[in-house]
């Protein structure tokens, strides 16, 4: 009992407080059923006494009130209820499965309730993708890959502290081989962060991060059903060297509101790349010289989905077989984080430069993806992305790792349920002085 | 006459029932009378994390197929279903947040809830607001408000 239409005559304790006018909601089936007993009372008001009209108004009021009674009990029931009693709407029942007390701690999008929060509070959540590709490439064969599982773990620590991990295994291509002969994956940990947060505009972390420079990376890390493509660009592909993917050291980051545009900033300092282009120092720096980022970024509010940022990098590299070089990377990103459409561009500039020498060389990369999820399928998203990366032969790191390239990839991802995805793209690669390849993947990926 | 007013009544009543305004109630220790449409969004995005530096905000979310639910999605978020499980699921993969908004399953357990937890917020039908829970003025509208934005 709590609602009334603002047509009914004023009654005992409805309104719990004056902040509108009479109650001006109505569950929908019971808007229906008063609309048509009140059209019902429109019919018959023509022909009967006023007497008969306050007979048939108490008998409707009386009906009102076993209405908005069972409503009452029928907002009270429990999910789980739910479920068994409206099929129909079997589309929610994941998340209400997953937030009941019974289904454990639930995805992260809704946690069973607890008035006093205990301490840790350990989640735990996965993501997997199994994939089949067949090329044109001489050498190659066409089939299936396990992809990588990961496991993402998050803990509270206390109000103001927070831990978070990642694992991935992922499959080698040396399985069995050499003696003591290979694993059949390879563990990893991806990111391993402990983070005090003091406010909104300041949060301090020490840990493992996948590196604050590119938007990509850090907002889609290892869970590819996150991302709408199946791969990511090749630019900051895991394992690649172009950009360094992670960071070890420490980390401010905060947000401002800056009247309506949004603040955000990063501003950190690591080992940067290990003696190997491709890792990061995880068992300490190869020099003194300390790598160092900041990245900022805006989202307005009167832009709702639209974010625009840039980033600056800094380190040595001291890498094995190749000369010290300082090494700047400047980025730039522009996404529109909605899905209809979708975009996402970047823009990476690395310059390198040898102690004592003049000389500089420029390295860019960048790619534009642009997807849109099909009003009339919603289900379906198709995409096209284009990326770009030159090199130029006097770089004294990337000489000899091949890294250009010019490609473009069409694909449509298809959302099995809200938790799984089938991706089909087809690829098209250039690489300066070699033939061109094409590339077809098909992939279905999740999250657990 | 009196077939025409009737007519008139029950268009009135349908426009005021087609409404159905959301209310922002957070509980009483918050120290926050009214906040813009903007802010709004970014408490229930997860980007405003904190009411001060000694109190967290702790988001509480109807469950689905609750009418206020509805709004909320459709005005704050702007998502559907789908795109706020995935959106909650990126945050906490990105370390943004810990966990995300706990699940309520009724306006009383709501009720209840933001009575007892300190910073927490929650949504409710404007109708079923009870006493001594603190309502939120919205770019200085309350539910009443004809440009009330949430409905």
């Amino acid at each position: 009992m709590g609602k009334r239409a603002c047509w009914l005559p004023a009654r005992d304790s409805v309104q719990k407080r004056n902040l509108m006018p009479r109650s001006l909601t109505l569950p929908f089936e019971l808007r229906l059923a008063s609309t048509f007993l009140l059209l019902s009372v429109a019919a018959r008001a023509q022909s009967a006494d006023a007497a008969k009209q306050t007979e048939l108004i108490q008998q409707l009021l009386q009906r009102i009130d076993k209405l908005e009674t069972r409503v009452t009990e029928l907002e009270s029931v429990r999910p789980a209820q739910l479920v068994e009693r409206a099929p129909a709407a079997a589309a929610a029942t994941p998340e209400i499965a997953a937030a009941t007390p019974a289904a454990g701690a639930g995805h992260d999008h809704g946690t069973p309730i607890e008035a006093q929060t205990s301490y840790p509070s350990l989640k735990l959540s996965g993501f997997g993708d199994i994939n089949y590709s067949a090329s044109d490439q001489k050498g190659t064969h066409s089939g299936f890959n396990e992809g990588q599982f990961v496991l993402h773990i998050s803990s509270a620590l206390s109000p103001h502290v927070t831990y978070f991990g990642e694992l991935s295994l992922t499959a080698r291509t040396d399985a069995g081989t050499g003696s003591p002969p290979a694993p059949g994956f390879n563990a990893e940990v991806e990111r391993s962060i402990i983070r005090y947060d003091q406010s909104d505009h300041f949060k301090l972390s020490f840990g493992r991060y996948h590196t604050p420079i590119s938007y990509w990376n850090t907002e889609f890390h290892h869970g590819l059903w996150l991302q709408t493509t199946a791969e990511r660009p090749e630019m900051i592909e895991f394992g690649g060297s172009f950009i360094p993917i992670h960071f070890v050291g420490a980390l401010a980051e905060g947000a401002f509101s800056a009247g309506g545009l949004n603040l955000n900033y990063n501003v950190g300092i690591g080992n940067g790349r290990s003696s190997v282009l491709s890792r990061s120092g995880d068992w300490g720096d190869v020099n003194n010289n300390k790598a160092w980022l900041t990245t900022v970024f805006i989202k307005p509010d009167k832009l709702y989905g639209l974010q625009l940022g840039g980033s600056l990098y800094r380190d040595k590299i001291d890498a094995t077989g190749r000369p010290e070089a300082y090494e700047w990377i400047e980025s730039a990103h522009v996404v529109w984080t909605k899905e209809s459409p979708e975009f996402i561009a970047e823009f990476f500039n690395i310059s390198h430069q040898q102690p004592g020498s003049s000389v500089v060389t420029n390295n860019q990369a960048w790619y534009a993806q642009v997807a849109y999820r099909l009003p009339m399928a919603e289900r379906w998203k198709p995409y096209y992305r284009y990326e770009y990366i030159h090199t130029p032969l006097a770089d004294v790191i990337f000489r000899g790792l091949n890294l250009g390239l010019s490609g473009s990839t069409f694909g449509v991802r298809y959302d099995i349920s809200s938790f799984a995805a089938f991706k089909f793209e087809w690829r098209n690669q250039n690489r300066p002085g070699l033939p061109t390849i094409n590339l077809a993947w098909a992939q279905t990926d999740f999250t657990f | 006459m009196r077939p025409v007013k009737t007519f008139i009544l029950s268009l009135l009543f349908l426009a005021c029932a087609a409404a159905s305004p959301v209310a922002i109630v957070v509980s009483p220790d918050v120290p926050v009378d009214e906040i813009t449409f903007s802010e709004v969004r970014k408490l229930f995005l997860g980007e405003r994390q904190f009411w001060n530096p000694n109190l967290r905000v702790v988001l509480l979310m109807r469950a689905p197929v609750a009418p206020e639910r509805d709004v909320v999605l459709r005005t704050i978020y702007q998502m559907s279903e789908a795109q706020f499980r995935q959106y909650w699921i990126s945050k906490v993969f990105r370390a943004d947040v810990s966990s995300g908004p706990k699940i309520v399953y009724s306006t009383e357990m709501a009720n209840d809830l933001v009575t007892a937890i300190p910073g927490a917020v929650a949504f409710i039908d404007a109708a079923q607001i009870p006493k001594g829970l603190k309502v939120l003025k919205i770019d200085g509208k309350l539910p009443g408000d004809k440009t009330y934005p949430l409905r």
